[in-house]
């Protein structure tokens, strides 16, 4: 008699391997009015019909790209070699871009991968946890001759996210309560993209280079002198001041250290 | 006290119907504050750290008594004690004080790779003991009891040597946990493995259950298999009365988590189950 342990290392080698070692779980199973076989392939479905759906969830448009068939045919592989690795579904699924980008009968839609990125992007901020603004007061004590060393922190609940595609547009298009002309040329270039919760939802908001730039710098715990060097490489008509007022009146920077 | 500093409802959960509390009906239940005993959420859908679904509970917490169901604890599984996992359920307690934790008598991992499903154990002395351990480890970390639930069942392992019931009434005797017993789980178990579920109640303590569930299975031919995708079967609302003449005044729960449906049709089931609760408290009054 296998040991409880063997019994459910065997039993999940079964569902996820069932030509490999996994065959030889059946025996532990009764053979009554549902054949071994049988028994297995319903826990077989149950289990991925679950997982498939949290991806759904997660990845609305990328189903919606791709349609239910290629989407499940996906899921089930992108299953296979990542598995969850939590109780809690929503921590499931996020390395699916990457997962893409590698699967061979997804190579010709390049922009897909990004699409994914951004997906999981509004995931993550959808759930992230809360922050109250910025007080200016708190900025105002803070001696001029330390601004420049002043290190801005993001919102929790804000993704940084940059494409060589139209991946703003894609997303919008396919969204549910989208209406009018869903074509997106390709060509029209890239974007950055801040994501960020307003009123709860994700939402996109393009952004400049050079403000973009900024904002990542910021995330990369570059200080203030050097991100505005950053993002002045980029864009050297940017006003740091305006931009980080603007990000702290938006919530976008929400905290600072030195 | 809610991190606010509101109060709470304080009353414990009602021997009522209540139902099942899912993203769909976060706004209507606030707005309309329906007239329902108590409601339930899967404490996993509130683990996120800040957002909408923490937002709405917030509110809603203070008009209705809670209860948290888990569905990813699996206290079955032989890996290590979850312990990230049951942090997030305490955190989770700590801001609602739910009056009914629960988890299901099930595994559902296996070398950190989970299968996010609730897998049955075989019903052997090694599970057994295995699984009292885990539910009081767990109680002890949360500092409370909680509620097993009896879980579907579409395979039979060779080794099994307790019939269920036993077990599950062995695992309440021995941790001190309460039972919640999902009435439509017993009838699908009964019809896919052919037994009375009669016995079943016969054989679970008469103090031991805190809660009720109901739902809907689909019938795929071969086997019934435990969906929450439709109302519940009139052959389940039998089963249910006889379940409330043997439990008598026991929280009831009305789970829907497939193709939720409008709040409307829940709250029509919950008064079905209102009625059979009604019903038998004056016939035993």
């Amino acid at each position: 008699m296998p040991t409880l342990r063997d019994l459910q290392i065997e039993f999940a080698s079964a569902i996820f391997n069932p030509s490999g070692k996994g065959a030889d779980f059946l025996q532990n199973l009764v053979d009554g009015n549902l054949s071994p076989k049988r028994q297995l392939d319903i826990y077989r479905n149950n289990v991925f019909g679950c997982l498939t759906d949290a991806l759904k969830i997660a990845y609305p448009v990328i189903a919606k790209l791709v349609g239910v068939e290629f989407f499940e045919h996906l899921a089930s592989e992108f299953v296979l070699k990542n598995p969850s690795k939590s109780g809690d579904l929503h921590d499931f699924g996020g390395e699916l871009a990457q997962f893409i980008a590698e699967f061979p009968s997804a190579q010709t839609l390049v922009y897909l991968p990004d699409v994914a990125r951004l997906e999981w992007a509004c995931h993550q901020v959808f759930f992230s946890e809360n922050h109250p603004p910025l007080q200016s007061e708190r900025l105002a004590v803070v001696p001029e001759d330390q601004h420049e060393r002043l290190k801005f922190h993001l919102h929790p609940a804000t993704r940084l996210i940059a494409s060589p595609f139209p991946i703003h547009l894609i997303w919008e298009t396919n969204q549910d309560d989208f209406k009018g002309d869903s074509a997106v040329n390709l060509n029209r270039g890239g974007v950055r993209l801040l994501v960020r919760r307003n009123n709860y939802q994700a939402v996109l908001q393009p952004l400049t280079e050079g403000k973009w730039s900024f904002l990542n710098s910021c995330l990369s715990g570059r200080d203030l002198s050097q991100a505005s060097a950053d993002a002045q490489k980029i864009d050297p008509h940017l006003d740091i001041g305006e931009t980080l007022k603007q990000c702290v009146a938006d919530s976008i920077l929400v905290d600072f250290s030195l | 006290m809610s991190p606010n500093g509101a109060k709470r409802t304080p009353d414990p959960i009602p021997a009522q119907a209540g139902i099942g509390l899912r993203a769909p009906h976060y706004r209507e239940i606030l707005e309309k504050r329906p007239n329902i005993g108590w409601l339930e959420v899967h404490s996993e859908n509130f683990f996120s750290d800040g957002g909408q679904p923490l937002f709405y509970l917030e509110q809603i917490r203070n008009h209705y008594p809670l209860s948290l169901h888990g569905v990813g604890l699996f206290l079955g599984s032989t890996d290590p004690m979850n312990w990230d996992h049951l942090d997030r359920l305490k955190s989770l307690i700590d801001r609602f004080e739910p009056d009914f934790v629960s988890e299901h008598l099930c595994w559902g991992s296996a070398q950190g790779r989970f299968l996010n499903d609730l897998l049955p154990l075989p019903y052997t002395e090694q599970a057994l003991d295995h699984f009292c351990r885990q539910v009081q480890r767990a109680q002890e970390l949360l500092g409370r009891t909680l509620l097993i639930e009896n879980v579907c069942s579409y395979l039979q392992y060779k080794e099994s040597t307790i019939p269920e019931w036993e077990f599950i009434a062995e695992v309440s005797q021995r941790t001190g946990c309460g039972l919640l017993l999902d009435v439509n789980n017993i009838y699908v178990n009964s019809v896919n493995y052919q037994f009375d579920p009669e016995i079943y109640f016969q054989s679970i303590p008469l103090n031991a259950v805190r809660e009720i569930h109901l739902a809907g299975f689909d019938d795929t031919g071969d086997c019934l298999i435990d969906t929450h995708s439709q109302p519940v079967f009139p052959e389940v609302w039998e089963l249910y009365r006889q379940a409330v003449k043997r439990f008598d005044e026991t929280p009831t729960l009305i789970e829907w988590d497939t193709d939720v449906p409008e709040l409307s049709v829940l709250l029509e089931e919950a008064r079905k189950a209102d009625a059979i609760l009604i019903g038998n408290h004056a016939h035993t009054a």
